[in-house]
């Protein structure tokens, strides 16, 4: 068996040697990226966070066997580890054991136990990808590659899957033989009994009656079956960088640890801010801008080297794929068909096969990716996607860029923390910023930003006209009130809630009950801008900092503190994003407002009478749920003012942190989306499917595209802002009251 | 070869417009933009200088010194150099004046060799001056222009009305007028906008211009507006509604009032 040890040491150097030299290319290739300040430092709260996340699994959002078994595979990966330096004694001693703990009972146990465990992990995996993924690479029928492992590289996920069941085969097989072979020698066979081997004592039991040469023999060629198996995985993944199903072992302990929000919630809310030469840009100091300076991402080095992480630790999961509004409706966008795009184009433009490769070489990219990129329609129009330079158009296909909502669905489930709506906006800032090449409906609403202060181009003068017929004065700062001190709220409208009609109504509900409860607010009025939200997410950074620091400004000089919006955009960028430019302000969302104003009795509700109680479904905003974590209070708000009359609050298919978007975020309400099947009109089915006959949501843009959806359906729910439905049980309070009070006297008439 | 494009910086025709004592529209509001029908012309003249070798493109306007922010657009768009004629003489001109000036703007320019204008203001909107200035300057003048094209050093436009198509050819000079029908005005980048902010903009008088004082501003104005009245606001109409014949004497007797 000496041979057999040389063989297996032999064979290792290589695997080693391969897997270390791809190490180092994935780490030079990361360091190419641009600055991604902030990211490594703090070192101790970021390795406490990295170690709370991995080992709670806490990313895993859904799926709970998925979960539990990739839990157990990841144990018995690290555990199983020391028992690889064992085998190589035990190739030639089958006695050999690992020094200190490897006659150590509890030692055995975990590795009996989490042998056990991974092994029953990975065939769980193994059966969940046989069940989802697609054996016909071109399918007929549209649903059919919708699978979430649609585009990923197939064999390499079940070589890597093959490789973690044949290892652990290994070792249970040994530990069997290594078992049977104590007990034939009743010297050591305490060593060998049940509280050595709690779990495999009965596997050493069947091959007990093999002769003890025999077994000696199979433990050395188990062991180096285990070698073999492991130090070609580390060979093959070491020649392949982009091999990422592997990878993220690895790298998604750096990228956790490199997460952009501290607290363990995902890249959500606030936009990043859009760096020029590693400093965040700002708008008030552009005179210090070089010259040549670009903005946003154009090519693969402007990347933070965090994103060129992202990219190379993604291990083709497609939790994200599975809940993309634009996928899901049949555009060319998938999360991961676009990191994976975007991590081959880094390897082979950035990685030592660059300088070789002639730029007419063959794509970079899987048979199963290119198959899935082309049809989708996502393929760049570099079929080999190996040249440096531009990423939109030759890398990434702009229909892929624009296509995007926002909605940040893919963010939440994403378990590596991958930051795709940073990326994707990123990208979107080079193109508005350095190339002007965007949708042309952009041009039209940015300008109307920069020259009206809102997307519609609205005149500022009807930003009151919702004022009108309500009885009474909705003070005006610097009408009706000298400064914001006079009053609890300032009510900042939004330009929805200001001009478009649907909005409208529920800016006015909103304005009626702060009204009825009691509570005291103003209005900006004309002076009133947009937040800059719909600039922001279109690109377009510049104009969404004009806007920005206008209205900071403003709201500085009027002494604004408490905030209050009906829009869950302006609440974002109020509230997160304005911190960027160093302004904090209190923001609350009407739907908590309204929530704590009935809590604490200020709103007195009364349910639909049992007749006319209908079910209703609520669908959560992307900017107040999954961006601002709020899913509580408007459900809570709808079982006070709804539910007690016997409506059903009943839940779609899609909702909390899976919820799915209307269609409107992004800078989508602008445009018009020409490819595949509206999302609105897919989301409604959704609500239509729950029986529901009122769909109540929070949020302008939910209002106004899925108000759009129902009214070419004919057996869609209604769309109410759960406002509405508030202000409805308060009338309906306020009647009971004046139907009490003339009941009680009847006589008055006749006097 | 220098392209020139004339620009107006108007009011926000979607805010309120206002008019001061003497009929004349206020023009320091604080929405003034540059008028959007110009922004087609801008589009057109870059477009020329690609089409013409060696040609530069120069935005001109007419107006207060808040007009600089008509011209700065049309830079950041990606016009080379940009001239105001700023004058308090110049005040209250009409369009006799207004062409008088610009020709003599364009005259000042010894390479001028193209003017390029919107299809009219988005204020006054008379549609005058292209061909005014062209008569001036003894240029051909290819006016509303729906598509352009260029071949060598003649220019030919197409101008579509609800008849049809006319296609009419002039060689250089020339004055052109374009709908916005053309091709949509250009957004441009954050790095145009940077380059806009380090080109300065030249100012020019009467003076400068060699127009005499007595042709242009209020007083040599050849119409005098006597009075400005807005529109009536639109009242909701009636709605009668019967299923007998049974309001037809309503119906009768509210057209014999609307009539008379």
């Amino acid at each position: 068996m000496m041979v057999v040890l040389v063989v297996a040491v032999v064979y290792s150097v290589i695997g080693v040697w391969l897997f270390a030299r791809g190490a180092v290319r994935l780490i030079v290739q990361v360091r190419k990226g641009s600055p991604s300040p902030g990211r490594l430092l703090p070192v101790g709260r970021r390795i406490g966070a990295t170690i709370t996340e991995i080992l709670s699994h806490r990313r895993f959002t859904t799926r709970p066997v998925a979960k539990v078994a990739h839990w157990c595979v990841m144990v018995s990966f690290v555990l199983l580890v020391p028992t690889l330096a064992a085998a190589y004694a035990q190739i030639v001693d089958a006695h050999a054991e690992l020094p200190i703990v490897g006659g150590w009972a509890p030692w055995q146990w975990a590795v009996e136990l989490f042998s056990w465990a991974g092994l029953a992990g990975i065939i769980a995996l193994i059966i969940i990808r046989l069940r989802f993924s697609e054996h016909d690479p071109e399918p007929a029928a549209a649903q059919d590659w919708r699978s979430r492992f649609y585009g990923s590289t197939r064999w390499q996920a079940w070589f890597v899957e093959a490789v973690i069941a044949a290892v652990i085969l290994c070792v249970l097989a040994m530990t069997a033989c290594r078992n049977a072979l104590l007990r034939q020698d009743p010297a050591t066979a305490a060593a060998g009994s049940w509280v050595h081997f709690p779990t495999t004592y009965w596997l050493g039991s069947m091959v007990m009656s093999q002769p003890g040469h025999v077994l000696e023999l199979s433990v050395g060629w188990f062991a180096f079956a285990k070698i073999m198996i492991s130090m070609t995985w580390m060979g093959v993944v070491g020649a392949g960088i982009t091999m990422s199903v592997a990878w993220h072992r690895f790298l998604s302990i750096l990228n956790v640890y490199a997460r952009r929000e501290l607290d363990g919630t995902p890249a959500l809310g606030a936009a990043a801010p859009m760096l020029v030469d590693g400093k965040p840009f700002d708008i008030r100091q552009i005179d210090d801008l070089a010259a040549d300076a670009t903005f946003g991402v154009n090519t693969i080095t402007d990347f933070g080297w965090k994103g060129l992480l992202d990219f190379a630790s993604c291990s083709e999961c497609g939790r994200c794929q599975d809940v993309c509004p634009a996928w899901n409706t049949g555009k060319p966008l998938s999360p991961k068909l676009f990191t994976l795009a975007l991590r081959d184009h880094a390897a082979a433009t950035l990685g030592p096969a660059a300088s070789k490769t002639p730029a007419t070489a063959v794509s970079p990219h899987s048979d199963d990716l290119l198959t899935a990129l082309a049809r989708a329609g996502a393929a760049g129009s570099d079929d080999s996607a190996n040249r440096g330079g531009q990423l939109i158009g030759p890398v990434i296909n702009p229909e892929v860029l624009w296509a995007c909502t926002t909605c940040g669905a893919c963010t939440v489930q994403c378990p590596v923390d991958i930051e795709h709506v940073d990326h994707i906006l990123d990208l979107r800032r080079g193109q508005v910023m350095t190339s002007a090449q965007f949708p042309e409906e952009f041009g039209g609403m940015f300008s109307n930003l920069e020259q009206r202060a809102n997307p519609w181009g609205q005149p500022a003068r009807k930003r009151l006209d919702w004022t009108r017929g309500l009885d009474f004065t909705v003070p005006v700062v610097g009408r009706d009130v000298a400064d914001l001190s006079q009053v609890d709220y300032l009510f900042y409208v939004g330009c929805a809630g200001a001009f478009d009609e649907r909005a409208g109504k529920t800016t006015r509900a909103v304005a009626e009950l702060l009204h009825t409860a009691g509570v005291t607010f103003a209005i900006l009025g004309k002076a009133e801008s947009c937040c800059g939200d719909p600039a922001r997410r279109a690109g377009n950074e510049a104009t969404y900092q004009e806007l920005a620091v206008a209205n900071i400004e403003q709201l500085h000089q009027l002494g604004a503190d408490k905030i209050l919006v009906t829009c869950p955009h302006c609440l974002n960028t109020l509230s997160n994003e304005y911190a960027q430019l160093g302004a904090h302000f209190n923001l609350v969302h009407h739907t908590q407002l309204l929530n704590r104003l009935v809590r604490e009795h200020r709103l007195e509700l009364a349910p639909p009478d049992p007749g006319e109680a209908a079910p209703i479904t609520y669908h959560d905003p992307c900017y107040l749920g999954r961006h601002n974590g709020e899913y509580e209070a408007p459900r809570e708000l709808l079982g006070a003012a709804v539910v007690p009359g016997g409506a059903d609050l009943l839940e779609m298919a899609h909702s909390g942190p899976t919820s799915m978007c209307c269609g409107g975020g992004g800078g989508r309400m602008w445009t018009e989306e020409k490819i595949g099947t509206r999302i609105n009109t897919t989301r409604m089915g959704e609500a239509t499917a729950t029986g529901a006959t009122t769909l109540a949501t929070g949020c302008p843009y939910c209002s106004i595209m899925l108000g759009d959806a129902a009214s070419s359906d004919e057996a869609a729910p209604e769309v109410r802002d759960v406002a509405l439905m508030v202000l409805d049980s308060v009338h309906r309070a306020q009647n009971k009251h004046l139907a009490a009070a003339s009941a009680a006297t009847p006589s008055t008439d006749t006097d | 070869m220098r392209i020139i494009v004339a620009v107006k910086y108007v009011p926000d025709t979607a805010e309120e417009i206002g008019f001061d004592a003497d009929h004349r529209l206020v023009r320091d509001a604080d929405s003034g933009l540059l008028s959007e029908l110009d922004e087609y012309a801008v589009e057109q003249a870059l477009r020329l200088r690609d089409q013409l070798p060696d040609s530069t493109v120069t935005a001109v306007a007419i107006g207060p010194d808040d007009a600089t922010a008509a011209l700065r657009k049309a830079l950041q768009m990606g016009a080379d150099d940009a001239t105001l004629i700023v004058d308090d003489q110049v005040a209250g001109s009409d369009v006799f004046a207004t062409a008088g000036l610009l020709a003599a703007a364009v005259q000042s320019f010894s390479d001028a060799g193209a003017l390029v204008c919107g299809m009219a203001s988005t204020d006054a909107g008379t549609s005058a001056v292209p061909v005014l200035v062209a008569a001036r300057l003894g240029w051909a003048g290819l006016t509303h222009a729906s598509t352009i094209s260029v071949a060598g050093q003649e220019i030919t436009i197409g101008r579509t009305d609800e008849t049809g198509t006319r296609t009419a050819t002039a060689g250089l000079p020339v004055v052109l007028s374009v709908t916005d029908q053309t091709d949509e005005p250009r957004y441009p980048s954050f790095k145009d906008v940077l380059a806009a902010k380090r080109k300065k903009i030249a100012e020019l008088d009467v003076d400068d211009l060699d127009v005499d004082p007595a042709t242009v501003g209020a007083a040599a104005a050849r119409v005098q507006v006597g009075a400005i009245a807005r529109n009536p606001d639109r009242v909701a109409g009636r709605t009668l509604t019967d299923t007998d014949g049974s309001t037809a004497g309503e119906l009768v007797a509210f057209l014999a009032e609307t009539v008379h």
